[in-house]
């Protein structure tokens, strides 16, 4: 009984000693059973923050803060933060306050250094950089803000002008609107007068579109033997094409020699020699025809020797 | 006692009486090692045997914190997590210890003082004394202790069933996700609040534990006297323990 007694007590008291231990880290957000690290660093304003806020890197939570002390000599705030050690800090990583302080929600933010820089260590100081809140960025930005709406109000005030003298009547855009408006009621008046055919144009569509999609499912299999159909016709235009596309080449390279005056036709018609021979042939030619024409008798005598023989 | 005008005194006079009392009991802390078995023999009856009312207690008084808190946080522009962050918070450093010490006032106190009633009542502690034993020590302190050791263990059961309590009824309520609880339980979490917590429960057990010792050592005229030391004790232990409880706060927090 005794030894029951006892061994009842000692569990009870070392399972509720885990438990605390392992509460606490869970709800420190620290891994239950993996190692952690500490850094800290220094700011002006901790804006609210608080301990147990979460500490993320890209937006990933990776520990927590674990003490926020004011120094009473410089009026600065050291933070002291734990994360878990799985995630490394590089060396040149800033932090930043971010979050909205009037509704208490502030997270520290820890801005990596360039992946080539060493690891920082337990316990090492990390610069930082103050975050604008919300509010306190509006309020920066508030003067710039109001000469931009300044002059994109006087911009507004001329466009009014004109939107008023565009609609002045016997306007454009007046005269527009009313021939709008009388279609509108002829389209309205159509509308009404012809609701029944309408109505029956419409049912028919329907049908169709029913019969249509019957006729889909049903001929499922002629319009796959078609799509085969012309995939082949297409397959052969493209062999064609292809063909073409050769021809077409060689005609190119026959063209280019014949441009540089290789072969036959390049000499012809690169050999203005032979050009001009032919030009006084022909100019002989033409005025032999002349001749022939103006004295038949000359020549009708030779042929009629010629029909002779 | 004296009634009348000298009556006025006599809250003084029991101020006293439980300190020398108190004073007794732990001068004889050496003779610990006599009182062995009966200390674990009121471990397990006050700690041990308290956990399944502890726990039922503590699930509901979780679950319902979590319920009126999601019912009153009705504005868009709270995150549904903030339940978590006040419901973890109020078991970690009110519920946990406050409700379960009032548990206890009933189920250990009264058992406390009953005994000890009874005892004197009935002439046992004389007997005990005519046995050459130290009945302050013999009775007193393994109840004392057992009280100040268990009670911890009786918080920290008590503050993470009435949290998973809040999450199982945020959770299959539809009120927020589990995850969403944990989350918000976590953006606001000192660790320092679980450490007084256990500080307070640590207090509380001494408070519930002395003073039903107290009531019931000093128990006069039979069982009308009994019940009178028991209810005694249990009104007693409940104002101080809300005293301690508001002196903690001020003082750690």
């Amino acid at each position: 009984m005794k030894a029951s007694n006892e061994l009842k007590v000692g569990i009870a008291i070392i399972l509720s000693a885990v438990a605390f231990i392992l509460g606490v880290r869970f709800f420190e957000d620290i891994p239950l059973f993996k190692g952690t690290y500490d850094l800290y660093t220094v700011y002006d304003d901790a804006r609210g923050m608080i301990v147990g806020n979460a500490v993320r890197i890209s937006g990933v939570d990776v520990g927590s803060v674990q003490e926020v002390s004011l120094d009473p000599e410089t009026n600065k705030v050291k933070v002291r933060i734990r994360l878990d050690k799985q995630y490394i800090v590089k060396e040149g990583a800033y932090t930043e306050i971010t979050g909205i302080d009037a509704l208490n929600a502030v997270q520290m933010v820890i801005h990596q250094g360039p992946p080539d820089n060493p690891p920082v260590n337990d316990g090492d100081f990390l610069p930082n950089r103050i975050a604008n809140d919300l509010f306190t960025s509006l309020t920066e930005s508030a003067p710039g803000l109001i000469s931009r709406s300044d002059s994109v109000l006087v911009g507004l005030d001329g466009t009014i002008t004109d939107i008023g003298e565009l609609v002045q009547p016997g306007s454009d855009l007046r005269r527009m609107f009313s021939s709008f408006r009388s279609s509108a009621d002829a389209i309205e008046q159509l509308l009404s007068e012809e609701r029944v055919r309408i109505g029956r144009v419409l049912a028919n569509v329907d049908t169709l579109t029913t019969a249509l999609g019957e006729t889909t499912q049903g001929a499922g299999d002629s319009l796959a033997i078609a799509t085969q159909q012309l995939n082949e016709l297409l397959r052969r235009v493209d062999e064609n094409l292809a063909a073409l596309e050769n021809t077409t080449n060689t005609l190119d390279s026959i063209l280019g020699k014949i441009d540089q005056g290789e072969g036959t036709v390049g000499l012809l018609i690169n050999d203005p020699a032979l050009y001009h021979q032919m030009d006084s042939t022909l100019e002989n030619m033409n005025a032999l025809f002349l001749d022939i024409k103006e004295n038949p008798v000359r020549y009708m005598r030779a042929l009629r020797l010629f029909d002779i023989l | 006692m004296p009634v009348g005008p000298a009556g006025m005194l006599n809250p003084v006079r029991a101020l006293g009486r439980y300190s020398l009392l108190m004073f007794q009991a732990f001068g004889s802390l050496h003779e610990l090692s006599i009182y062995r078995k009966n200390l674990f023999d009121q471990m397990v009856k006050i700690g041990i045997e308290s956990i399944p009312i502890v726990a039922l207690t503590a699930a509901f008084s979780g679950a319902v914190t979590t319920v009126q808190t999601a019912y009153q946080l009705t504005s868009p522009l709270y995150p549904k997590s903030l339940i978590g962050s006040i419901v973890a918070p109020s078991m970690i450093l009110e519920l946990g210890a406050v409700v379960t010490a009032f548990i206890l006032t009933g189920r250990v106190g009264a058992r406390i003082a009953a005994e000890l009633g009874t005892m004197r009542v009935t002439e046992q502690i004389d007997a005990l004394e005519a046995m050459g034993l130290n009945s302050v020590g013999y009775l007193i302190i393994p109840r004392v202790l057992a009280g100040v050791i268990m009670f911890p263990v009786l918080y920290i059961s008590a503050v993470l069933v009435g949290i998973g309590g809040g999450i199982i009824v945020a959770d299959l309520g539809g009120w927020l996700e589990a995850a969403e609880f944990i989350d918000g339980a976590r953006e606001f979490f000192n660790p320092f609040d679980p450490v007084f917590g256990c500080i307070k429960s640590l207090v509380f057990g001494f408070v519930i534990t002395s003073i039903s010792c107290f009531k019931g050592y000093y128990t006069r005229g039979g069982a009308e006297g009994v019940g009178r030391s028991t209810t005694e004790s249990a009104v007693t232990s409940c104002v101080f323990i809300l005293l301690a409880d508001l002196l903690l706060a001020v003082t750690l927090l």
